[in-house]
């Protein structure tokens, strides 16, 4: 029998209102891959963040190398060995790579020898060719460089179990291929991985063993070979059928966007949109595939005139509306969901009538000269929550008491519901459970089939194949090509989003 | 250029640093405790209370820094109350700070009555720098100072080494830039955040006790007379380094010197406008300075008055 | 170690209880203070209350000084509802009262009455307003922080009001005092119960909430305002005009507080000096706060921090205890009060020693 380096005993997690762990069991064994499988929601986050010591558990127990741990904090964790990779990074962006690495260490002297930090460093980093630099700032690397940072980190604190929340999440399918081939090297060396993950291909390719979790429980623990990804999907979604979305075939009908030779610059004055330029017509969803950090946020910043664009032109139903003020742009006919929903596109602490009157507050009948009317409000609002089956405790409560997906409803319904000729949606189903994000996809597709154009820009590639009908691929704040969703191969737009060109891919 | 104004010069140079010091211990101060993420709006209050405790602790005990010592950790302790509200009960940054402001004048007013009208006797004596003081311009300026004025230039640039070259610095601005990941990296975030928040007081307090101990060696109510917040105004002209607040702290102390040295010449500007030049100035200096830091994309801490707590997202 | 959980929604109760339970806090830290210097506490605080409320007279000078900060406080409502900090109601306060009194001053005492104050009505409001904003535009355009800016502004105008007081203004017949020569009685706002210095200033005081309510509840700017205050980041997106929102509410912020500027000057004081009081700037922002930024509390609000000033000018004429006492309390008062808005937001609980949890899951596991 393998040692056992990691052990959990009915492990139980309240939240307020959600039992985020009910009574889960799990162990890891020395040297494996061992992946939590769940939808959103299914409680894994939880499950590994009290091994990390973040949560604290209301009930159970938690044994390393088979003596019973205290875990109160990530300190306490990093002693038992355990060094957890989060799926937000945590790095101090304005910090050096070096500072980011001796963050929090308590052997370090209080005067840091950069010297001698920065030679392990790069023993660890050539060790798995990383190629990282110990005084570069981690602002001005990539993602997947990050990560990069996170793995030497737990690495240099001489981390025996390394857990990895969503690690591929933010990468291409050829660096999520090399983040592989790194995990599967550290199990060789004795380590032992607990790796999350929603993908059914990346967890057979991986893993040893897989525990599937549900809504907060433990449905159970097999050996990958003895299971098949069909069986896995159902332990997962405890339901056979996902998404079948129906689709109408697409009659493309006049160009709504044009966008032409756009250039933009993010917040800290790097350039990241390099003369982009594609087109979005009427009755379409135009999916916008890319890694993150590739100018998807700025480019639909520009479109809707959030961000300033240097160079280049946008039209909107054969108006060029470059540059022009948020409002104007709305009033011409183009409405957008923006990726993060709390900060940007909801108030959280108003009401959902509030919420609700944000785009049209303006016009009759809820705006009359000065005034609101919100008696009008209210009536409106109430449709919206009816024809969109949005769950709200009152009316009159904050959203942020909304649950993610009736917020994401909500958010969509809002723009939707006054018929614009062009949609932008970021991320739209980003943290949603299955049956939210069912049911915006399914609205999307209705929106088209009404005419709308709809600009989809997500990270999650297989929402862009199921619900696009054309597809582009930015890179770098370029387009590095445009494909059919029917003709569309993963492994081709996978090179497309790493910066080969369509020609390259071709000869290939 | 002839010997009586270059000594002229010299003497508005000396007295700019001395001036300047009143504002460079409460600006040190609180460019820590923003990049340990805590705003302390109340460095008007921890400065006046450093004042007053100062000048009681010298007036009684006769001995100058022991009253500067008690003075900084009484500023300290006042900083203690905006830790709590702050950090521990997660309360509104901007109103704490105005409330220890408030809390110090009126505490220092209500206590301070009797200690008007009085004159420390005993006050640090200047110490020459053997060699370091026959610098040419530059020794008789810096290094004819007394002990609390080197105390000043040594926190100045202790406290820029320890941002720079320790592992205390990055922990602080780790904490002041993203709490979570230093939390989960094993920092004691609240830990950190009261220590330099109560370590703001600490040197809010410092200025406060040089004010009446080693520059007036008497006590008014409202003596400090919004140094606080020009000390407030100068952490954003430094662009929160310690090294640059030396900069911005002579620059304004000399500004107050030569309103002196104007008023003494017998120049004819009314008082009350000379006497303004110091706030119009700070005025003027903070627009430009906000102008630089856009420019430049040089941010204040990320999470300067974001409360923290690990549980909450 | 304290845990907090999350509330869905605050009872309305603890609106009540949490202001009045720090009212309490306060008015105990301030009589341990006045303990400390050898006085009964006890004395000080009834001599307060009857120095307050206890007769028609004492009443109306709570009255009076209730006035300037419901002016001010509705006024800083506006712009503290959307996250704006204007710290500079004191400096308004000043420039209201300057821009006011130089038509008491220079202009003709044969104009009529009602031209007369309604010119320094709105020179008053013009004067504050200007003053507002100033930093509004720095902060709206240039990002230059308004809690400084706002500062900074206090000071400058204290100077510029000692500036006219030492200089043009002084009246040549005050005996080298900074003082203006009196106001003529078409420049006195009328005084509505006799014998008593309450005037024309409380109706003010009352329309002014009233419009600052309207405003807040059912007008596109008060949406605007609300939308901004909670997510500068949505209005944006929404192409809500933010940095003219500042101005504009700024603008009305410093006119309210600048007409309580020219209130103390025309309705009590019927002069022009350097005291002119602008402390009730910075007591607005108290009013405000313990309103929940709620302007017809403030109201009521203002009446009570009123009768703790007025009290406290009396305390400090009658017993010799210095005024600073009052600050002492105000400020104990704001530190709870802030302090426990996280018993609005979370329950809080006290959590056991580890090892108490660790043995408890232990039963809850068998």
């Amino acid at each position: 029998m393998e040692e056992i380096v990691l052990q959990a005993k009915n492990i139980t997690k309240r939240f307020p209102g959600v039992l985020a762990n009910d009574h889960i069991n799990f162990n890891l064994r020395k040297g494996e891959i061992h992946t939590l499988l769940g939808e959103n929601g299914a409680g894994k986050s939880t499950l590994v963040n009290i091994f990390d010591g973040i949560y604290y558990p209301n009930e159970g127990e938690i044994y390393i190398n088979g003596k019973k741990a205290n875990i109160r904090s990530p300190f306490d964790s990093m002693r038992y060995g355990i060094g957890m990779i989060h799926q937000h990074f945590m790095l101090v962006d304005t910090l050096t790579v070096l500072e980011n690495i001796v963050l929090g260490l308590k052997d370090q002297k209080f005067i840091i020898d950069k010297k001698e930090v920065a030679d392990k460093i790069l023993e660890i980093s050539d060790k798995y060719h990383f190629d990282l630099k110990p005084h570069t700032k981690i602002w001005q690397l990539s993602v997947g460089e990050q990560q990069r940072v996170e793995i030497v980190k737990m690495l240099f604190r001489g981390a025996k179990i390394l857990i990895l929340d969503e690690p591929t999440a933010v990468l291409t399918p050829q660096e999520a291929e090399a983040l592989f081939d790194i995990l599967k090297q550290m199990k060789n060396e004795g380590k032992s991985i607990i790796f999350i993950s929603h993908k059914l291909n990346e967890v057979m390719e991986i893993s040893d063993r897989i525990t599937v979790l549900r809504k907060g429980k433990l449905i159970g623990t097999v050996n990958k070979d003895e299971i098949s990804p069909s069986e896995l999907a159902k332990m997962m979604v405890g339901r056979e059928v996902l998404f079948r979305l129906h689709r109408k075939p697409m009659e493309q009908g006049k160009e709504v966007l044009k966008v032409e030779n756009v250039e933009a610059f993010n917040d800290r004055g790097i350039k990241v949109l390099d003369e982009i330029g594609f087109t979005v017509h009427r009755g379409e969803i135009f999916g916008l595939a890319g890694i993150a950090g590739n100018g998807q946020k700025e480019l639909a910043q520009v479109i809707t005139g959030l961000r300033k664009s240097t160079g280049g032109t946008v039209y909107l139903n054969g108006k060029d509306i470059t540059n022009k003020h948020p409002l104007h742009i709305t009033n011409s006919g183009a409405n957008y969901i923006p990726p993060d929903r709390l900060k940007v596109g909801l108030i959280p602490n108003l009401s959902s009538i509030e919420n609700a009157i944000l785009r049209i507050y303006r016009r009759e009948p809820i705006g009359r000269r000065s005034f609101v009317d919100y008696k009008k409000a209210r009536e409106f609002t109430e449709n919206l929550i009816e024809r969109y089956n949005i769950m709200v405790p009152r009316i009159e409560a904050p959203v942020k008491l909304l649950s993610g997906g009736n917020m994401q409803k909500l958010l969509l319904a809002r723009e939707i519901t006054e018929n614009p000729s062009l949609l932008i949606a970021v991320h739209p189903t980003r943290g949603l459970d299955v049956g939210a994000t069912e049911f915006i996809r399914k609205k999307l597709l209705e929106v088209r089939d009404m005419g709308m154009a709809v600009l989809l820009i997500s990270e999650d590639l297989d929402e862009i194949l199921m619900i696009s009908d054309r597809i582009g691929v930015i890179y770098e704040g370029r387009i590095t090509g445009i494909v059919n969703a029917k003709d569309a191969d993963v492994h081709k737009i996978g090179l497309l989003m790493t910066g080969a060109t369509e020609e390259t891919v071709a000869a290939n | 250029m002839n010997v009586s104004h270059h000594l002229i010069i010299t003497a508005l140079l000396f007295a700019s640093v001395q001036s300047g010091t009143i504002l460079l211990f409460p600006t040190l101060g609180e460019i820590f405790a923003e990049r340990a993420g805590i705003l302390n709006l109340g460095v008007e209050g921890m400065m006046v209370v450093g004042a007053l405790v100062g000048f009681v602790v010298t007036y009684i005990t006769k001995n100058p820094y022991l009253g500067f010592i008690v003075g900084s950790i009484a500023g300290g302790l006042t900083a203690l109350i905006h830790a709590f509200v702050s950090i521990t009960l997660r309360g509104n940054q901007v109103v704490s700070g105005l409330a220890l402001t408030i809390f110090g004048l009126g505490f220092t007013n209500f206590y301070g009555q009797k200690w008007i009208n009085l004159r420390l006797l005993v006050t640090p004596r200047p110490i020459p720098i053997p060699g370091l003081v026959k610098i040419p311009f530059i020794g008789p300026i810096f290094f004819k100072q007394d002990a609390l004025v080197y105390t000043s230039y040594i926190v100045a640039i202790i406290m820029w080494y320890i941002l720079y070259k320790t592992k205390a610095g990055v922990h602080i601005r780790a904490v002041g830039q993203n709490a979570r990941a230093a939390d989960a990296m094993g920092v004691n975030v609240y830990a950190t955040r009261y220590w330099w928040t109560f370590f703001g007081g600490l040197l809010a307090g410092a200025g406060g006790a040089y004010l009446t101990v080693g520059y007036s060696s008497f006590w008014l109510d409202g003596m400090t007379a919004g140094r606080g917040w020009i000390a407030i105004a100068l952490v954003i002209f430094a662009m929160w380094d310690p090294l640059n607040a030396m900069i911005g702290a002579y620059l304004f102390g000399g500004i107050e010197a030569l309103q002196f040295q104007l008023q003494a010449i017998g120049v004819t500007i009314p008082s009350s406008l000379l006497n303004m030049l110091p706030y119009l100035l700070t005025f003027i200096v903070i627009i430009i300075a906000s102008l630089i830091v856009r420019v430049k994309h040089i941010s204040a801490p990320k999470e300067l008055g974001v409360p923290y707590s690990r549980e909450e997202k | 170690m304290l845990r907090f959980e999350k509330r869905e929604s605050t009872p309305a109760s603890l609106k009540f209880l949490v202001p009045t339970i720090s009212i309490i806090v306060g008015l105990l830290i301030g009589a341990i203070a006045i303990l400390f210097k050898g006085i009964n506490p006890i004395h000080v605080y009834r001599a307060l209350v009857i120095g307050a409320f206890s007769s028609k007279y004492t009443f109306s000078e709570t009255l009076v000084a209730a006035t300037p900060l419901i002016l001010i406080a509705s006024g800083l409502i506006l712009v503290f509802k959307m996250n704006f900090w204007n710290i500079g109601a004191y400096g308004q306060y000043i420039i209201g009262a300057i821009f006011s009194s130089y038509f008491a001053i220079f202009w003709s005492s044969s104009i009529p009455k009602p031209i007369m104050l309604a010119i320094m009505v709105i020179a008053g409001m013009a004067g504050g307003a200007i003053w507002a904003i100033i930093p509004a535009l720095l902060k709206a355009y240039w990002e230059v922080n308004e809690v400084i800016s706002t500062l900074l502004l206090n000071y400058i105008a204290l100077f510029i009001l000692k500036f006219f007081m030492y200089g043009t203004w002084r009246d040549p017949l005050s005996h080298g005092f900074p003082l203006s020569k009196p106001f003529p009685d078409n420049a006195q706002l009328p005084r509505m119960v006799s014998n008593t210095r309450v005037n024309i200033g409380l109706i003010f005081g009352i329309i002014a909430v009233i419009i600052i309510w309207i405003i807040l509840k059912k007008t596109k700017f008060g949406y605007e305002i609300r939308v901004i205050g909670e997510n500068s980041r949505a209005a944006h997106y929404a192409g809500i005009n933010v940095a003219r929102n500042i101005v504009v509410a700024m603008a009305i912020s410093g006119a309210l507080a600048g007409l309580a500027g020219m209130v103390q000057v025309s309705g009590i004081i019927h002069f022009l000096q350097i005291e002119i009081n602008p402390g009730y700037g910075y007591t607005a922002i108290i009013v405000a706060w313990l309103a929940y930024l709620d302007p017809i509390a403030a109201s009521f609000v203002a009446v009570l921090l009123g009768g703790l000033a007025s009290g406290g000018y009396q305390i400090q004429i009658t017993m010799h205890v210095p005024f600073g006492i009052v600050n002492v309390i105000e400020s104990s008062i704001l530190f709870v009060l802030i302090g426990s808005e996280i018993f609005m937001k979370y329950r809080v609980h006290l959590e056991q020693k580890r090892k108490k949890i660790m043995s408890d899951a232990k039963i809850g596991g068998e």
